[in-house]
């Protein structure tokens, strides 16, 4: 089962790509100054953390607890947070983590949002009360002795959901305003339930957050920028580390299964109700076996509609717009040539011909629509895809191994 | 589960309770989650190097009815500093972060206070007196006083106490307690336990990192885990045959009630039931797909194209 890419076809002539690179690059040394001795201004020390781009992040095993257990009590709605650390020559070392404080809105209160979604958790990291709580915090925390670096924010997520406007302002906030070494931490509740951990960092690329800059996402200027929907987000490794005293106490967790011999049981029941077996909580977890795949493949086909539907309709606005535009020009030319006509009467009857570009103030083009949607709607449904292969490929091997085993005779596994 | 010490349920010593008020004296378990143990870890590697140990408040919840379980859900540190004849806590930092964490978790509580090391001494008994008066203290409920000592070298030891005023004279009342141990458990959710297995696997490692597993290496992990077993289990059963373990009829009995657990099905319904199974599995993958590469790639060049048609006509 393997992905197949349709190769695009929009790619620009290969004259204008050369000279995209050139300028991209032109832009990224352009504002680094020489570095005078001594003195470290704040412009240097950015240039110089430019010159080692962060490469991976390495999380504190506190960090990733604090997280799982911020998230799974807000199951399912978003729950979101800062995070502290310190950036180590282009590793990003995370080792704490705090939740924003959320106001839960009564029901009520949902209805007289006008506007798009409210969601108070997804917002929290850019909202101005939660930048001051969080400085608060750090400045507590420095106190007794945690890094003070804000080094960026995490998010909940079900199912790979996380690609909307949220997530990008958030991100955007965080590397224009706090830092511009921050990542955003990802921890996938639904997926962390069903098989290993799931805990991703993002990054927005260089070229996104230049366009984004300019907010124009109308199509000459993505032309012109070569943006594609999987530029917006860049993912960066992570590893998991353990303080000393961490390792000892996980050590030291299963000791009660792992010491000396038991005595042999008596009766199957002793087996069964036996407190060392059934108490042990860190014995191997084989929920992984499973072949249920009804709830993931729902869940995932769900999404996969609403991402449809998204696509829809945004593709409905472009094309509407498109008509709109279509309508408006066909009107100017019209109005074109009747003053052309005009003037030509007008030229004969030796009158002063009247201007031609007045109709620059009668007709007024409607205005494109932005692009930006569409690109994170693609993106989100290039995540779901990228997650239904990586299940697809587990459940394929669990299903032919059981199918073997369930056959009498078949031993071997036909290629397939 | 850490080695724990076995404890004595005692009923729950009368603290200074005011008229009408019924204390309670069922005995008391704590619970205590993971993440409040990792940060308090943190914080005893992160102390200031002339500090032997430091202190710090602990947050959760208490069981509604008859308050005999308390869950311990976080911690935050305290800054404190202890010489021979004094020790100063710093309350208003207490208050403060208690402000600032009650906002992002309004339902949990003060319920006491922990400190990285084994020892009780006078010092302890003062905090604790402190952590349990009115005010701002627990009161009327007892102040759980953590442990956790973890000297290098030597297992992780966490025990927990709650106190009990001891008449000793009335000058010395305040800085006198006695602890009286109370059982606790360490309570890993289903969440928190694919983040343990995940951090377990850098315990081997000599950097102590580990990168995170994908779902086809958890898969291995499992399959793995599953065949080791099966071997240990096939190399007892050697034994018993070969009459050099001790047998024994009720591991017998369990282990054919757990292979009498396969199916017995009829090859025909199995290729059915697969094919089915692995039909939908392989749906959702392509519509997953196409959706990807082909609707959303081709509405991109569609969007292009009438663009720069307009474009070329101008």
């Amino acid at each position: 089962m393997g992905s197949f890419r349709v190769p695009p076809k929009a790619v620009p002539s290969p004259h204008v790509r050369l000279a995209l690179r050139q300028e991209t690059v032109k832009d990224k040394y352009e504002d680094i100054p020489t570095i005078p001795l001594q003195r470290i201004s704040r412009k240097s020390a950015m240039s110089l953390a430019e010159e080692t781009p962060l490469r991976a992040v390495q999380l504190e095993a506190l960090t990733v607890m604090k997280t799982i257990k911020h998230c799974a009590t807000r199951h399912p709605a978003t729950a979101t947070g800062f995070l502290v650390g310190m950036d180590n020559n282009g590793l990003l070392e995370i080792t704490n983590c705090f939740p924003f404080p959320v106001v839960d809105l009564p029901p009520e209160a949902q209805y007289e949002q006008q506007h798009q979604h409210f969601n108070s958790a997804a917002a929290a990291p850019r909202a101005k009360a939660n930048t001051a709580y969080q400085a608060e915090m750090i400045r507590m925390q420095k106190e007794v002795g945690v890094d003070a670096n804000n080094v960026g924010w995490y998010t909940s997520a079900n199912l790979g959901n996380f690609v909307n406007s949220n997530f990008i302002e958030n991100q955007y906030f965080y590397q224009k305003e706090v830092n511009e070494r921050t990542v955003a931490l990802v921890h996938d509740v639904s997926r962390s339930s069903q098989g290993a951990l799931s805990m991703r960092a993002f990054r927005l690329s260089p070229q996104f957050i230049a366009s984004y800059k300019e907010s124009k996402f109308t199509t000459e200027a993505l032309q012109k920028s070569g943006l594609k929907y999987s530029d917006i987000i860049i993912e960066l490794p992570i590893r998991l580390h353990n303080a000393h005293n961490v390792t000892t106490f996980l050590n030291q967790v299963p000791r009660l299964l792992s010491d000396g011999t038991m005595r042999p049981p008596t009766s199957v029941s002793s087996i069964e109700s036996d407190p060392a077996i059934t108490s042990d909580d860190l014995s191997p977890n084989f929920d992984k076996l499973t072949l249920n795949i009804d709830p993931f493949l729902q869940q995932t086909c769900d999404n996969l509609l609403d991402s449809i539907e998204t696509h829809h309709v945004e593709s409905n606005n472009f094309s509407y717009y498109a008509r709109a535009l279509g309508r408006e020009q066909t009107k100017i030319q019209q109005w074109q040539a009747k003053r052309k006509a005009e003037n030509a009467a007008r030229a004969i009857s030796k009158q002063a011909p009247l201007p031609e570009d007045e109709w620059q103030k009668l007709f007024k083009l409607p205005t494109e629509p932005s692009r930006l949607e569409s690109m994170l709607n693609s993106r989100q449904v290039e995540q779901y895809a990228r997650q239904v292969d990586g299940f697809v490929a587990g459940t394929s091997g669990k299903m032919f191994a059981v199918r073997g085993n369930l056959i009498p005779g078949e031993t071997g596994v036909s290629a397939e | 589960m850490v080695e724990i010490d076995s404890s004595l349920h005692l009923a729950r010593p009368l603290g200074p309770a005011s008229v009408g008020l019924q204390a309670n004296t069922t005995p008391l378990t704590v619970q205590i989650q993971p993440q409040a143990l990792f940060s308090i870890l943190d914080h005893s590697s992160r102390r200031p190097p002339d500090q032997h140990r430091v202190i710090g408040t602990l947050l959760g919840t208490r069981s509604d009815a008859d308050d005999s379980s308390i869950t311990i859900h976080s911690s935050f540190a305290v800054g404190h500093t202890e010489t021979t004849d004094q020790v100063e806590v710093d309350m208003e930092y207490q208050k403060a972060m208690l402000q600032l964490h009650m906002r992002a978790n309004p339902k949990e509580v003060l319920v006491g206070w922990y400190a990285t090391s084994s020892e009780l001494n006078t010092f302890s008994a003062l905090i604790q007196n402190h952590y349990s008066s009115q005010g701002e203290g627990t009161y009327p409920f007892p102040a759980v006083h953590l442990t956790v000592e973890s000297k290098p070298g030597k297992d992780v030891e966490v025990r927990a106490y709650i106190s009990s005023a001891v008449g000793v004279t009335p000058e010395r009342a305040a800085d006198s307690a006695a602890f009286v141990p109370v059982p606790y458990s360490i309570n890993y959710s289903e969440a928190d336990r694919s983040g343990v297995e995940s951090l377990e696997g850098a315990k081997e490692a000599e950097s102590r990192t580990t990168g995170i597993m994908t779902d086809i290496e958890s898969l291995e992990k499992s399959l793995e885990d599953t065949l080791g077993m099966l071997d240990r289990v096939s190399k007892y059963v050697e034994g018993v045959i070969e009459e050099e373990e001790e047998p024994s009829t009720a591991l017998g009995q369990f282990l054919l009630n757990t292979l009498a657990l396969a199916p017995k099905v009829d090859p025909s319904d199995i290729e059915k039931d697969f094919n089915n199974h692995i039909q939908d599995v392989l749906t959702v993958s392509y519509l997953a797909n196409m959706t990807c590469y082909g609707a959303v790639d081709d509405g991109w060049r569609r969007g292009w194209q009438p663009a720069r048609r307009r474009q070329e006509a101008e």
